[in-house]
């Protein structure tokens, strides 16, 4: 199997299933979620494949393909993937499967939901896989459609005001990140400006063997970090920015929770280790303590706000912004002083412990999704204070359920800790203030998840509303938490399988940003004492080839001569 | 006496203005219609007068063959209209045709 | 290779009860009869028992590689005991200090030259989690004298409270258990079908986490195995789950134990950040130290045995023979003093909550809420004891002021413990109280420098602790889940077995010289302590609290462990309907009792000549021995100081401890005085202490309230500022995308309506014209021909 075609494959295999599944009876319900599991498997199966293939030693891109697309801008059908995605991308398909299966419990539409379902599992994927930017952002936006409608259309009581407003808000994130994409573009010069996300990076980078030069100042480059910063930050979602993620999860039905909890808020991560990083390694270090200052605000605020609620689900959907706060702080933690970076290998661990939270908080808040929806499949209600005395009555399925949200509270052993534990081990070097306040959420989250599940696990009775629904988890239910008990437990004791895999990646994504980062600041203080004193310095450093004959200054002495003259030739020819 | 070009435009005048009265005067249809047929052979009386007597060669009666042409061909016409008109009207006062009326 | 084998020993110690605890959970649920069967009890037995076999094996070879030469020396050590240090034992604590003669072959830590130079400590890599560059974490191993003992004190009494277990567990082998304490809404007490196997996973998955506590070679993994042993105590004390109390309190125990844990994540990131590694020991091969660890990082100074420092007075790191490490940019690596104190108080911290230390003992009390075997096991025996064991373990990166805050701390704890247990009425709740009393013992030990005593006493206060445990258990179940003391009395005859084993444990606790000619282990062990502080003392006289009040304490702790007794066992039965339903427990508790009996009472043989104390001191800190004398700080004594003044102290806290059993006697073992007048009379201290002291009430106050509004404000920040700006922006655009509707149709629309209508009033003004009369027309073609005549003639005249 050639490399475009699995890429494509992996991509378009959902797509494809969507199309073929339009043409099956929209009655033949069982029909229809076998196929879409069908699917979904099998592009699980095609990304373990691209594992497979994973070479560990190497660096950079792997099985990169390029086609172009529209030669007019530049813009090519770019694929490729590398040890920061490849986790993602196992991720996505791993929960999609998992997801796909909670997605009996849809009970109307079942055909128009399962051909949404595929689509954005096409949408995620292609986020993960595309190197062009223009690709990366028509699949950011593709993804974004069917989120819509499975939202607004399968939800619960609000469910339109929840969709629009998750719409509104990715897209307003889309279009800061559609900005800093012209901006990026049109400042790489070279033979022709080029969405060239491995490019771009090379060029901000300054390596040896970039094809493009970028023009962008240091201080262009913080407006880019900035804007494509927020754009992303709104998907992971960072304080203040986050509301939109408590009322989509709380209208999204079971399976779509877990898909926005388990997938759609990495791509907010990745898209920063993935773009706003490596394209903009000064903006990056100018705004590194803004990065993690969000991120523990994140933390905090997320902590408490979670300790409010009474509505189940918003509690997890609060303790996902509260857990992605880590991802912020682990990328962010880039100690730069004298221009220089401090303990390079304390921000490395900061990026892995980042990326492994992600991948972690995709099993465990996946996890804790799908333990609330099986509860409220029965009876119906999310209320903390209804509960009590589960434990009693649906032994296993407490079990599970407490084992996922111990993954989530960060108990070693289990995925949660992992991260956490590695992000906030390598604060300090960073900042020690930030470090202790991000280190004090471990209580606050040991506080709200032990609450809830007191309140729904424990107890003598159960005390709300339907309580004769209450019946022992079924085995398709068991199988999906099970599976995902497992892999909290298997990511928890041996989490060397995600680091060995993102290895070499992200130590090259830490010394190229330096790089990137030495040669900004070179420009920067350049174009600094230039501004002090003469301007025409400014404009030699700035025009990359040294070897002009004629200095500007001469330019525009020439251009003045030239006027003179045109201007006496006229007189002359006035004068009879 | 050789009759010139301005006798035989008076009488192509005079046939005009008799057409234009008679279509102007008469209620019924079939008298409307022989004062366009005066008017029209008023017309032509002036083309073939005017090839004649100025440069305009056989055009003019040339010219006065289509409008006889034309002549026959809208009284066929009008004749039909006048009949249907008659058999739902029972009459062919174009006074009572007026259902155009805007 | 003496350290493979070891860990090949202790690794299996270790999973086993891991495999035990899957088996049983799995099996248990999948069983056909779950509720009837003991197989998970005799697993869960089978795990721990061969557990034990296998590190009393270890502790054989660990004993046979070093020609029990770490006793011998103490044997010697403890005829010299009034004059200068044992000779042997210099030679045997690779002492790393000496560098002046030593400096190459300090970089002793291998398995190669172990028999040569008496290496007791073996560390390695189990395997790795993750590698950041020059940056490992892994699961490493570390296994010197101390790791041995624990491993074996935590099998043998584990496998006695299994057993014991299985007898007090027995009630819930039925398939509609009736628990007495939780009801229902409607009054009605719940019943639910029997939990037995599942109480054995959960204590397999304990022991497990327990063990791998203590074999843990890195303090990263050890934060792993506490966090696992947190969570272990949370589902055991929480284990009646249908009691609001018994949650409560499982909630209570893992957050307290959280904020310690907050504090020692502090710790671990200082230590992280600038040494760059968490391993204890050295990591050699062939000679050649390939991972250092902690310990050899920081060097003491060979006069006064502080650490060395440079002359900004920040502390050096250095490599195993004391060469300072220099960073990349070539500079000496340091680690600024106040940091390595931050360090060391921050680990403190997490031994402060595990341990149920002042300020987070609260949480030990409410854990009794548990079964008595959790009680015994858990929060008596080992895991809080664990808090103590890494304190100890953690001991060579100790600065001055983390030992006395040490000590302090653990004074401050002993004397509010002992004070709570003399009011305390539920039998289990004064063991629980006393409990935090001796683990306040124990830090206080370490922090005076009598590192050795401290762990001395941990090992010999989980025997009898334990036991006492036991023992109530065994008068709970036999008075029929009857807790509180005022209702007993009179047991001695019903339960003759069980009320000498606790009378053992009592002798043993409040340190009681002998009986038969041997000596209790507590007498030694608290001895230890109350010696070591009394050298402190005299080293440092302004910090004389440090003995008086551990002093004092000693007898109330004589007074309330007699008390406990004479209550129980002695004298007229109070509530004669619990007295004539009590009887003896079967032999599946009664024998753990036994058996456990002879540790309690004789575990410290010899005292500090004896074997314990000798396995225990074998591989410890080498400047322990001499003492600190650095200038300007205060001063550690050496074990020299200390051993002057044990007869001493020995004198006088066997003094205390009489004079407490003494007045426990006269109170609640004759009938001369009238407690309840005197309770009375006291009633504001009864109060008091009733009330813990009010530090639940405290805490209450000032933290779960400010906590839950902080919480409740940032709700109300997300919904009301947030959203509402949301919605705020979002009705600006309604409003915005109204106007441009009202633009739309009153300006654009407008206008081309107006040429609309313009068009069509035209149009109808111009219809009357039209009237339909052909001859009309005809008149109107007419004036039209003469008009057009008209106007093409007056146009061109030519």
């Amino acid at each position: 199997m050639n490399d475009t075609f699995l890429l494509s494959a992996i991509i378009f295999l959902p797509a494809v299933g969507a199309l073929l599944l339009s043409a099956l009876d929209s009655k033949a319900v069982d029909a229809i979620r076998m196929f879409s599991l069908g699917i979904t498997i099998a592009t699980f199966a095609l990304t373990l494949m691209l594992w497979s293939k994973f070479d560990y030693e190497a660096t950079g891109i792997q099985m990169h393909v390029a086609y172009e697309w529209i030669p007019t801008w530049n813009i090519f059908y770019r694929l490729g993937f590398d040890g920061i995605s490849l986790p993602l991308i196992i991720l996505t398909s791993f929960v999609s499967m998992l997801a796909c299966v909670a997605s009996w419990s849809i009970n109307k539409l079942h055909k128009g939901y399962f051909i949404l379902f595929l689509l954005l599992e096409t949408g995620m994927l292609g986020v993960f896989l595309s190197l062009d930017f223009f690709l990366f952002f028509v699949f950011w936006e593709v993804m974004l459609l069917p989120m819509y409608f499975l939202i607004g259309v399968w939800g619960g009581p609000r469910k339109e005001y929840a969709a629009i407003k998750f719409f509104l808000y990715t897209l307003a994130g889309g279009v800061l990140m559609l900005i800093a994409m012209l901006m990026l573009y049109f400042a790489s010069g070279g033979t022709t400006e080029s969405f060239n996300l491995i490019e771009l990076a090379k060029a901000a980078s300054g390596a040896a063997d970039a094809k493009l030069t970028s023009t962008l100042s240091g201080s262009m480059q913080v407006t880019a970090f900035v804007l494509l910063f927020i754009g992303f930050a709104i998907k992971l979602p960072a304080f203040p920015v986050h509301t939109w993620l408590p009322d989509a999860h709380v209208e999204a039905p079971t399976p779509i929770s877990m898909i926005l909890a388990g997938v759609l808020l990495k791509l907010g991560g990745y898209g920063i280790i993935r773009i706003a990083f490596p394209l903009c390694p000064y903006g990056a270090a100018q705004a590194a303590y803004f990065v993690v200052a969000i991120g523990v605000i994140s933390l905090i605020y997320g902590a408490f706000a979670a300790l409010a609620q009474t509505d189940f689900k918003r509690m997890v959907a609060y303790s996902s912004v509260s857990h992605m706060g880590y991802v912020l702080i682990g990328l962010g933690v880039w100690k730069i002083v004298d221009s220089a970076t401090i303990n390079a290998n304390m921000w490395l661990m900061g990026i892995n412990g980042a990326m492994f939270q992600m991948v972690a908080h995709g099993v465990s808040s996946a996890g804790m999704f799908f333990m609330v929806g099986v509860i409220y499949d029965r009876v119906h209600h999310r209320d903390l204070n209804k509960f009590g005395g589960l434990m009693g009555r649906m032994p296993l399925y407490s079990g599970l359920a407490a084992g996922l949200f111990f993954a989530g509270l960060g108990l070693p052993g289990l995925c949660g800790f992992i991260g956490e534990i590695f992000v906030v081990l390598s604060a300090w070097n960073y900042s020690p203030m930030l470090a202790i306040v991000s280190a004090s959420g471990v209580i606050l989250t040991a506080g709200y998840i032990l609450w809830a599940l007191q309140r729904v696990y424990l107890g003598a009775e159960y005390t709300g509303p339907h309580s004769e629904d209450i019946t022992p988890i079924n085995a398709r239910e068991a199988t999906v938490g099970g599976i995902l008990l497992a892999f909290a437990i298997f990511l928890g004791v041996y989490p060397a399988v995600v680091f060995n895999v993102m290895k070499k990646s992200t130590s090259e994504l830490v010394t190229s940003m330096q790089a990137g980062y030495a040669k900004a600041e070179g420009t920067v203080t350049a174009g600094d004492e230039a501004a002090a004193g003469e301007t025409q310095e400014e404009a030699a450093v700035l025009s990359e080839p040294k070897n002009d004959d004629i200095p500007p200054a001469q330019v525009q002495q020439q251009e003045a001569v030239d006027s003179l003259d045109s201007q006496l030739v006229r007189f002359d020819q006035a004068v009879p | 006496m050789q009759p010139d070009l301005t006798s035989y435009l008076l009488v192509g005048a005079v046939l005009f203005v008799c057409g234009v009265v008679c279509m102007a005067t008469k209620r019924n249809g079939i008298g409307v219609l022989m004062g366009v047929e005066l008017v029209l052979n008023g017309a032509n009386v002036n083309f073939v007068a005017f090839s004649k007597y100025t440069a305009l060669g056989l055009d003019g009666q040339v010219f006065s063959l289509f409008v006889i042409v034309l002549a026959a061909a809208e009284a066929a016409v009008a004749l039909a209209i006048a009949l249907n008109f008659y058999n739902n009207h029972l009459t062919i006062d174009v006074d009572r045709a007026n259902k155009l009326k805007g | 290779m003496v350290g493979e084998t070891l860990k090949f020993w202790l690794m299996i110690a270790w999973l086993l009860p891991l495999a035990g605890f899957a088996v049983e959970i799995f099996f248990g649920f999948y069983s056909k009869n779950p509720r009837g069967s003991k197989a998970a009890a005799w697993m869960a037995v089978a795990c721990i028992g061969i557990g034990f076999l296998c590190s009393a094996n270890a502790l054989r070879i660990w004993g046979n590689a070093n020609e029990w030469c770490v006793l011998e020396s103490h044997d010697t050590h403890g005829e010299h005991a009034e004059g200068e240090d044992g000779h042997g034992e210099e030679a045997h604590e690779h002492k790393a200090a000496d560098e002046n003669s030593h400096d190459e072959h300090a970089v002793s830590a291998t398995d190669h030259d172990a028999e040569k130079t008496g290496q007791t400590a073996y560390s390695g890599e189990i395997y790795r989690l993750a590698t950041f560059g020059s940056l490992t974490i892994a699961m490493d191993y570390y296994i010197d004298s101390l790791t041995l003992v624990m491993f074996t004190m935590v099998t043998f009494i584990a496998t006695c409270i299994h057993l014991f277990a299985i007898g007090y567990m027995s009630d819930e082998l039925v398939d509609d258990y009736v628990d007495h304490f939780a009801h229902t809404a409607d009054g009605k007490h719940v019943h639910r079908p029997g939990r037995f196997y599942r109480f054995f996973a959960f204590l397999s998955l304990f022991c497990f986490a327990m063990l791998g506590l203590v074999l843990a070679g890195n303090i990263f993994q050890v934060f792993i195995f506490w966090e696992l042993v947190g969570i272990c105590s949370f589902l055991l004390i929480g284990f009646y789950t249908e009691r609001k109390s018994a949650s409560n309190a499982a909630n209570k125990a893992f957050i307290m134990n959280r904020i310690g844990d907050f504090g020692f994540l502090i710790g671990l990131m200082v230590l992280w950040t600038f040494f760059g590694t968490f391993r204890f020991g050295d990591t050699a091969q062939d000679n050649v130290v390939t991972e250092q660890g902690l310990f050899s990082m920081v060097h003491r100074d060979a006069e006064s045995h502080d650490f060395m420092t440079d002359a900004d007075g920040e502390v050096l790191i250095t490599d195993p023979s004391g060469h300072v490490l220099k960073d990349e940019a070539g500079k000496a690596r340091t680690i600024p003093y106040f940091l390595l104190v931050i360090a060391g108080l921050g680990v403190f911290a997490g031994c402060v909550g595990k341990s149920a230390q002042f300020p987070l003992q609260t949480w030990l009390p409410d854990a009794m809420e548990g079964p008595t075997p959790v009680s015994a096991l858990v929060h008596s025996a080992t895991m809080v004891a664990a808090g103590v064991y890494l304190a100890g373990r953690f001991f060579p990166m100790f600065a001055h002021e983390v030992l006395l805050t040490i000590a302090y701390t653990g004074c401050i704890t002993l004397f509010i413990a002992a004070t709570i247990a003399v009011v305390a009425t539920d039998i289990k709740k004064v063991l629980a109280y006393s409990t935090i009393s001796q683990l306040g013992y124990m830090m206080l030990g370490i922090g005076v420098f009598g590192w050795a005593a401290g762990l001395f006493h941990l090992i010999t206060h989980a025997f009898f602790k334990s036991l006492m445990f036991l023992c109530s258990g065994s008068v709970i179940h036999g008075c029929h889940h009857e807790q509180e003391m005022p209702k007993m009395g009179g047991l001695l005859k019903k339960m003759p077995i069980t009320a000498l084993t606790m009378l053992i444990g009592v002798f043993a606790i409040s340190g009681f010289p002998m009986l038969f000619g041997l000596h209790f282990s507590g007498f030694h062990s608290k001895d230890a302590i109350v010696a070591s502080a009394l050298a402190f003392v005299i080293a440092n006289p302004i910090h004389y609290l440090l003995f008086v009040i551990p002093l004092l304490t000693a007898g109330i702790t004589a007074f309330y462990m007699f008390r406990l007794w004479f209550f129980t066992f002695w004298g007229a039965p109070r509530d004669q309907h619990v007295h004539d339903h009590a009887h003896e427990s079967p032999w599946i508790m009664a024998a753990p009792l036994v058996i456990l009996a002879v540790p309690a009472w004789l575990c410290a043989y010899g005292g500090e000549s004896g074997f314990l104390y000798g396995m225990l001191t074998g591989d410890e800190p080498a400047h322990l021995a001499t003492g600190v004398t650095a200038a300007g700080k205060i001063v550690l004594p050496s074990h020299h100081e200390i051993h002057q003044v044990h007869g001493d102290a020995g004198v006088l806290a066997l003094l205390a401890a009489f004079s407490g059993a003494l007045i426990a006697y006269i109170l609640y073992g004759t009938t001369l005085v009238n407690v309840e007048a005197m309770k009375k009379q006291m009633s504001i201290v009864h109060g008091f202490l009733t009330n813990k002291w009010h530090f639940d009430d405290l805490y209450d106050a000032l933290f779960m309230r400010p906590a839950h509004k902080v919480a409740a404000f940032c709700a109300w920040i997300d919904k009301t500022i947030f959203d509402t700006i949301l919605h705020g922006l979002a009705k600006a655009m309604i409003v915005i995308a109204n106007w441009d509707r009202m633009f739309d149709e009153k300006f654009v629309d407008g206008f081309v309506n107006l040429v609309g209508d313009a068009t069509q009033s035209v149009g109808s003004s111009l219809k009357v014209v039209q009237t339909g009369k052909l001859r009309q027309y005809v008149m109107f073609i007419v004036l039209g021909v003469v008009a057009l005549f008209a106007v093409v003639f007056s146009t061109f005249p030519g």
